[in-house]
């Protein structure tokens, strides 16, 4: 339908030649600045990709400075290293959950926040600026703190989970759900409200309209509050480290491993998670700009 | 922008009288879930936090709530020297990812055309990993004997006793080398969101490239850069990773102490009461901030 | 005063009136929902002994009861980093050969997961847990003596280990592992290796050999920012080099060892404190000297090729060694104490025993092993394995893992908090210091 009207940013560079032809050298300096930033904010991609292949001979097997030859020894066996396999297998468990969980309720509050004039607005947005400006170690000591007291509640206390899987799942959803309802709020304030309005026009009822209108057209920022959620989730050190206990997520693992070596099969995990990340986000650049251009 | 709502609907037809009184409850039904979620999982653990922070006692003998306020002030006076210089480290850092940032994303904003989100993607591709992972590599590049100065040194073009690892400089680049995301996307929503013919309309009367970037550009994207500064700032006080791994004596932060005493020495309230003194600190700033721009400016957050 | 002791003697009779049909688990939360707004911890006071593991009469769980149940299929094994022996089957997957064999024998897997890098923190990672009442998810753990584990004993949050189910301990532990002055009558513990904490020092970047613990404060020795220092053990450890011995140490002598740290720092000489992972640093050439664990500095001069590696039993009246002792215990809510119990037991037959110790060179809680190392070697000679055998008269000769008894006279355990004043004052002297 109408998906031109929305994606006017995008295209309002195109308006007119910012700058006269400027013939001197000066020209290159943004440029090649951003260009070096992009490089050295890669570099530690780089060398974890490389250092994937590096064929150590060291027991017990670490990464050292030393390139010995090329292997695909790690490759082949990525969770050669006790302990890894679990962790890993509590991230890949954790985040989609935590991520989808964080979407539904973000989604809903941004759009509350983008759309409607309510009491309790402003402090509902304060609420969620604090959830995202707040020192990662203040929120996972709060959240040790609730967990360690729950027990001790009189009739709640019986409901207390356990510091592991429950308890890291319900921290990365609560910090979380900031991030997808602000990401759905800016999608929200800049739609064009004529739309739904036409759709109304047209006899559509409300829950009709959202779905068949407004949904489509924040669909894509309710994808990216996810993947956003996801990536939050899979990266988490800090918070988690608070509220584990005795459970290990690839994070907490890596941290772990590192003081007496990392492994090198620690960056074949990585550079695929790497890899999946940037596939997905490249996907769904391309969705936007394909949808941008229809 | 959502002022509109009231007036639209009560203009409407009849058939959505109805409607219009069901809709006043909408946003309460769409705040509700999140708003309780965050309400428990947020501002709760916060108070018990505050709750916890006035306990006595320990693990030996139990912990019993007894107004102890006494942990607050041998908290600051113990650790004195970690608060002074957390807030002198994420300073430095701030000040640093401000520089680095605020020329990249305004070339982005201003020069990217239709390759800005590429680019955007790009700079934010390498924070797919984990951060810890990161980390690490830094730690292994930045060696006595590593990536960058094991080659270095055996080329004879620095001292052999020089080092980076291990010194306050390497926890202030691992910082700022982690935070500059949260620095660069409200620099960059701010940037993007000027109308770029304002500048051209600038240059018509005659002001100079740079002149026009004093006076236009630069004022417009203050609330991005006050935004960058508070999403740095306040995250870096309480870090406490970059200090472990790529720092050494004399570069903890108030973060090291807040974690080694809750989770190792399990002093909760000691820690509870240094990592209250950190979140009334932000939360102060934070409404200062709130005041003067409104926490709906989007520059803060519409990117991120 | 009175009030609290009203409520504590309430609290005390609703938990008899309950635990005689509860769980311990659902003791401690039931009680909890019964007395509106009373803290775990004036329930826990309200037990007597000071915790749960005080309680006397049928409410104590019993050791023979716990013990005595079917082992379950799966004993899920907590403990440090390189602590065990380790092989590499044909497709170069790395297995615990000795773990194995106890597998083969009893059928029962060993889920060994090397997770606790410090006391300290594991410690932080479980006690929630064990506070709350919930399982941690393990059936051994591996602690050191010290201030955790006698948390863990006054909380009653390890269980009393059953005697009679212990053959092979009380047939060959050491005597240094028997009845040991932290827990008396091995009643929740049993060593799994002890070990010297001393000075290292690399040969190749010292200014001359190493030999007392001022030297680690000297630049012109050591150089600037180049020793590790070993965080949990430094304070126990200055002590003993100072002549203080820790056991009859307070306030007073802890502050001389923290001015001493204090000096260190001021030196320049130090580069890190350390939780554990000096190792790494130690190998990389990072360091010239510093703070060392016995074992693992034999093991990578004997193992690993760190011949340029050197461990300093210093001469009498130069200083000391601090001696401690890791003990494997059965936090509460274990799933398989049965289990758990047979594994400890396992590695106190000399041959097992023995292969950890070839591998991990610390001291071993168990007679005999010396002869057996010594009977490989042979074996190994006669194979053919030259250098293999060497290694094993190497490892059967080290003063750390074999010590004589001038070298144990040397060596001295660390203070034993036993009190949350200690605790409190002991952090507030030497947390500033390795947290600066």
């Amino acid at each position: 339908m109408g998906a031109t009207t929305l994606t006017t940013r995008a295209d309002e560079t195109g308006l007119a030649p910012l700058h006269r032809p400027n013939k001197r050298w000066t020209r290159f300096i943004l440029p090649g600045f951003t260009w070096l930033m992009i490089v050295y904010l890669a570099s530690p991609i780089f060398v974890m990709i490389l250092y994937s292949f590096n064929d150590v001979p060291v027991v017990p097997v670490k990464q050292t400075p030393k390139f010995w030859g090329f292997t695909l020894r790690w490759w082949r066996d990525p969770f050669g290293v006790p302990g890894m396999p679990e962790a890993v297998r509590l991230s890949l468990e954790i985040a989609p959950l935590s991520a989808l969980v964080a979407t539904t309720l973000g989604a809903l509050l941004g759009l509350a926040l983008g759309r409607y004039r309510f009491r309790g607005k402003g402090p509902m947005n304060f609420l969620i600026f604090i959830a995202i400006a707040v020192p990662e170690i203040v929120l996972g000591s709060s959240l040790l703190s609730l967990f360690i007291t729950w027990p001790d509640v009189p009739v709640l206390g019986s409901f207390a989970p356990g510091l592991g899987f429950t308890t890291i799942l319900l921290s990365h959803i609560g910090f979380s759900v900031a991030f997808v309802a602000v990401t759905v709020r800016a999608r929200v304030q800049t739609l064009d409200r004529s739309l739904e309005d036409a759709a109304q026009d047209l006899f559509a009822d409300p829950v009709t309209t959202f779905f068949k209108v407004t949904l489509p057209l924040i669909a894509p920022s309710i994808l990216a509050g996810f993947l956003l959620a996801f990536v939050l989730s899979l990266d988490d050190f800090v918070i988690t480290n608070f509220v584990s206990g005795a459970s290990a997520t690839f994070p907490i693992f890596v941290y772990g491993a590192t003081r007496i070596g990392l492994p090198p099969h620690v960056n074949v995990i990585g550079t695929m998670l790497f890899a999946a990340g940037v596939l997905a986000a490249v996907a769904n650049l391309a969705i936007q700009s394909w949808r941008a251009r229809r | 922008m959502a002022t509109g709502t009231e007036e639209r609907v009560s203009a409407a037809p009849a058939r959505r009288g109805a409607y219009a009184r069901h809709r006043r409850t909408v946003p309460y039904w769409l705040t509700a879930p999140a708003g309780l979620y965050l309400l428990v999982f947020l501002v709760l653990p916060m108070v018990i936090l505050v709750y916890t922070s006035l306990q006595s006692g320990g693990l030996f003998g139990g912990l019993r709530f007894s107004w102890a306020w006494e942990n607050y002030t041998d908290g600051i006076l113990q650790y004195k020297t970690q608060f002074l210089r957390s807030i002198v480290i994420s300073g430095i850092v701030t000040v640093a990812c401000l520089l680095l940032a605020y020329p990249m994303t305004y070339w982005i904003a201003f020069y990217g055309q239709r390759w800005k989100s590429s680019i955007l993607l790009l700079i934010l591709v390498p924070f797919f990993v984990s951060f810890v992972i990161r980390t690490v590599q830094w730690r292994f590049m930045l060696g006595d004997n590593g990536l960058i100065f094991g080659p270095l040194k055996s080329l004879g073009l620095l001292p052999q006793g020089f080092r980076v690892l291990a010194t306050p400089f390497a926890v202030v680049a691992g910082i700022t080398y982690n935070y500059l995301p949260f620095t660069a996307l409200p620099l960059y929503v701010a940037l993007e969101r000027i109308d770029k013919s304002l500048v051209e309309a600038a240059k018509d009367l005659y002001a100079s490239k740079w002149q026009a970037f004093r006076r236009v550009v630069w004022p417009l994207s203050l609330p991005g850069v006050f935004a960058a500064f508070l999403l740095t700032f306040v995250p870096a006080t309480g870090d406490y990773v970059n200090a472990a791994v790529l720092g050494g004596p004399g570069t903890r932060m108030i973060g090291n102490i807040i974690q080694e005493t809750f989770l190792h020495s399990v002093n909760y309230p000691l820690a509870a009461a240094l990592s209250v003194v950190l979140m009334v600190a932000m939360l102060i700033l934070a409404s200062i901030y709130a005041r003067v721009l409104g926490t709906e400016d989007e520059t803060l957050t519409a990117a991120i | 005063m009175s009030e609290r002791e009203e409520r504590a003697r309430v609290d005390g009779m609703l938990q008899e009136a309950l635990r005689a049909r509860l769980s311990r688990r659902s003791v401690l939360r039931g009680a909890g929902v019964g007395a509106a707004g009373l803290s775990l911890s004036s329930l826990l006071a309200a037990c007597g002994g000071g915790g749960p593991g005080g309680e006397d009469g049928e409410g104590k769980p019993n050791p023979s009861e716990i013990f005595g149940q079917e082992p379950g299929p799966v004993v899920n094994f907590a403990n440090w980093p390189l602590y065990l022996d380790q092989a590499k089957d044909k497709e170069g997957n790395v297995y615990y050969p000795s773990l194995k064999l106890f597998t083969k024998k009893t059928g029962i897997e060993v889920n060994y997961e090397t997770v606790i890098q410090s006391n300290e923190e594991f410690f932080g990672k479980i006690q929630p847990q064990l506070a709350a009442g919930d399982p941690t998810g393990w059936d051994i753990i591996v602690i050191t003596n010290g201030r955790q584990f006698n948390i863990l004993k006054a909380n009653g949050w390890v269980y009393e280990l059953d005697p009679t189910r212990r053959p092979n301990f009380e047939a060959n532990a050491t005597p240094f592992a028997r009845d040991p002055a932290y827990d008396p009558g091995n009643k929740v513990s049993m060593p799994w290796q002890g070990g010297f904490t001393g000075i290292w020092y690399d040969v190749n970047k010292t200014n001359g050999p190493i030999t007392k613990l001022d030297d680690l404060a000297n630049p012109d020795k050591v150089g600037r920012n180049s020793v590790g220092m070993l965080t949990a053990d430094m304070p126990d450890f200055v002590m003993i080099n100072l002549g203080i011995d820790p056991a009859t140490s307070g306030p007073e002598e802890w502050k001389e060892a923290a001015k001493w740290l204090m000096m260190q720092r001021e030196s320049g000489t130090v580069r890190q404190y350390y939780d554990q992972g000096y190792v790494d640093d130690m190998t990389a050439g990072n360091l010239t000297a510093g703070m060392g664990w016995s074992g693992d500095v034999v093991y990578y001069k004997l193992w690993a090729g760190y011949s340029n590696l050197e461990f300093v039993v210093p001469q009498p009246g130069e200083g000391g060694l601090l001696l401690w002792q890791d003990n494997m215990m059965v936090p509460v809510g274990a799933e398989n104490p049965a289990g758990a119990l047979m594994v400890m037991d396992w590695y106190y037959q000399p041959k097992i025993a023995a292969m950890v110790t070839e591998w991990v060179l610390y001291l071993s809680p168990c007679k005999g092993v010396r002869e057996v190392i010594l009977k490989d070697a042979e074996q190994a000679l006669e194979d053919g394995y030259k250098g293999y055998a060497n290694k094993l008269y190497q490892t059967a000769e080290a003063e750390v893992a074999f010590p004589s008894d001038e070298t144990l006279n040397l060596a001295k355990f660390g203070t034993n908090i036993t009190t949350d004043e200690q605790a409190q004052e002991w952090d507030a002297i030497f947390l500033p210091i390795s947290q600066q």
